[in-house]
């Protein structure tokens, strides 16, 4: 049995590499079939919002990269509430179907994978 | 770094054979690199390419084989979109070969 | 099921002590490292959040990290740890969880 895997991905989409980086244990995570979640929290949030526009900054598009996990094998996608409260966001802004979490929930979350991964 | 001239035009090519600027594809280009595989493309590996070239408009970027497979089984039906189909047009290596003719970057996480 | 979290920035220039603290479960565990001891200095808003955690949550810190800093009076539920007790602790969790 594979072991698990939860990668929280808490910086912004052009904040340098860590978005990207974390986009890349996934996508490598989910070749290899493992049982891979992916958390959005703090900055990581704006990741997932709508109409990026990546050209702008001369940068690939990650939010469209997003979008082709649940093809990647990736269907355990979360997002924590407060990350998104606080920066007054909700889920009609997001780019793709997520979980969202209270903080009670993400303990658990964390708790329920063999190992994590906070970029 | 080698390159290839179709049409009279001179098009660049990384080490891999695969484009160095992406916007040199285009279906003649297709046929070329191809030839070079010593792969004749049929409307089968063209319906393809082109499932390929709209994966990557979506998501700007090359699937690997499992995304391939399972894009292709969404788009064109399971009877296509299954590995025994994609090997036998791509020579075995459909994520990496069929990237290659599609003229989209190499899948890094082809591994 | 706990899970050990792992700090090592100051709490009072960057947000991870501040995303961290929400997510400690009752088992859960908090070792701070480095810069984050200076959430241990006493009177701070970093300090009374610690002493607020559930009673269940262990506290833990590298001494050598805290004596180089000259905290002062540390809160009472912190427990110091060497480096050979840092090791140890590690394999009292199933997961770790750094915040590089």
């Amino acid at each position: 049995m594979a072991r698990s895997m939860l990668i929280i991905s808490r910086q912004a989409p052009w904040a340098g590499p860590s978005a990207r980086e974390a986009l890349d244990i996934v996508l490598a995570g989910g070749a290899f079939e493992l049982p891979l979640g992916l958390l959005f929290l703090d900055d990581g949030v704006f990741q997932l919002t709508k109409a990026q526009q990546a050209a702008s900054l001369e940068q690939k598009d990650l939010t469209a990269n997003l979008q082709a996990l649940p093809l990647f094998g990736i269907d355990s996608l979360f997002v924590a509430r407060s990350s998104l409260t606080e920066r007054n966001l909700d889920e009609s802004s997001l780019a793709l179907p997520v979980e969202i979490l209270d903080d009670a929930g993400l303990s658990t979350l964390i708790n329920r994978y063999d190992h994590v991964i906070t970029i | 770094m080698s390159s290839l001239v179709v049409d009279g035009r001179e098009i660049a090519l990384d080490k891999d054979g695969f484009l160095v600027d992406l916007s040199d594809w285009n279906e003649a280009v297709a046929e070329a690199l191809a030839r070079r595989e010593e792969l004749e493309l049929e409307d089968e590996h063209r319906e393809v390419l082109r499932l390929l070239r709209e994966f990557y408009a979506e998501f700007q970027l090359s699937p690997a084989t499992r995304p391939l497979i399972k894009y292709t089984a969404l788009k064109l039906g399971p009877e296509k979109g299954n590995s025994m189909h994609l090997n036998r047009l791509f020579k075995g290596t459909p994520a990496k070969l069929a990237a290659k003719l599609a003229g989209l970057p190499k899948p890094s996480n082809c591994l | 099921m706990a899970t050990l979290h792992l700090l090592s920035h100051s709490p009072f220039s960057d947000g991870r002590f501040n995303s961290c603290l929400p997510l400690l479960g009752d088992t859960d565990a908090l070792l701070l490292a480095g810069d984050a001891t200076y959430a241990l200095t006493a009177g701070t808003k970093p300090a009374t959040e610690l002493e607020q955690l559930p009673e269940q949550v262990a506290l833990f810190a590298l001494e050598e990290d805290v004596q180089a800093r000259a905290l002062g009076m540390l809160p009472t539920r912190v427990q110091l740890l060497d480096y050979a007790g840092f090791v140890e602790l590690t394999c009292r969790y199933e997961r770790i969880n750094s915040w590089l």
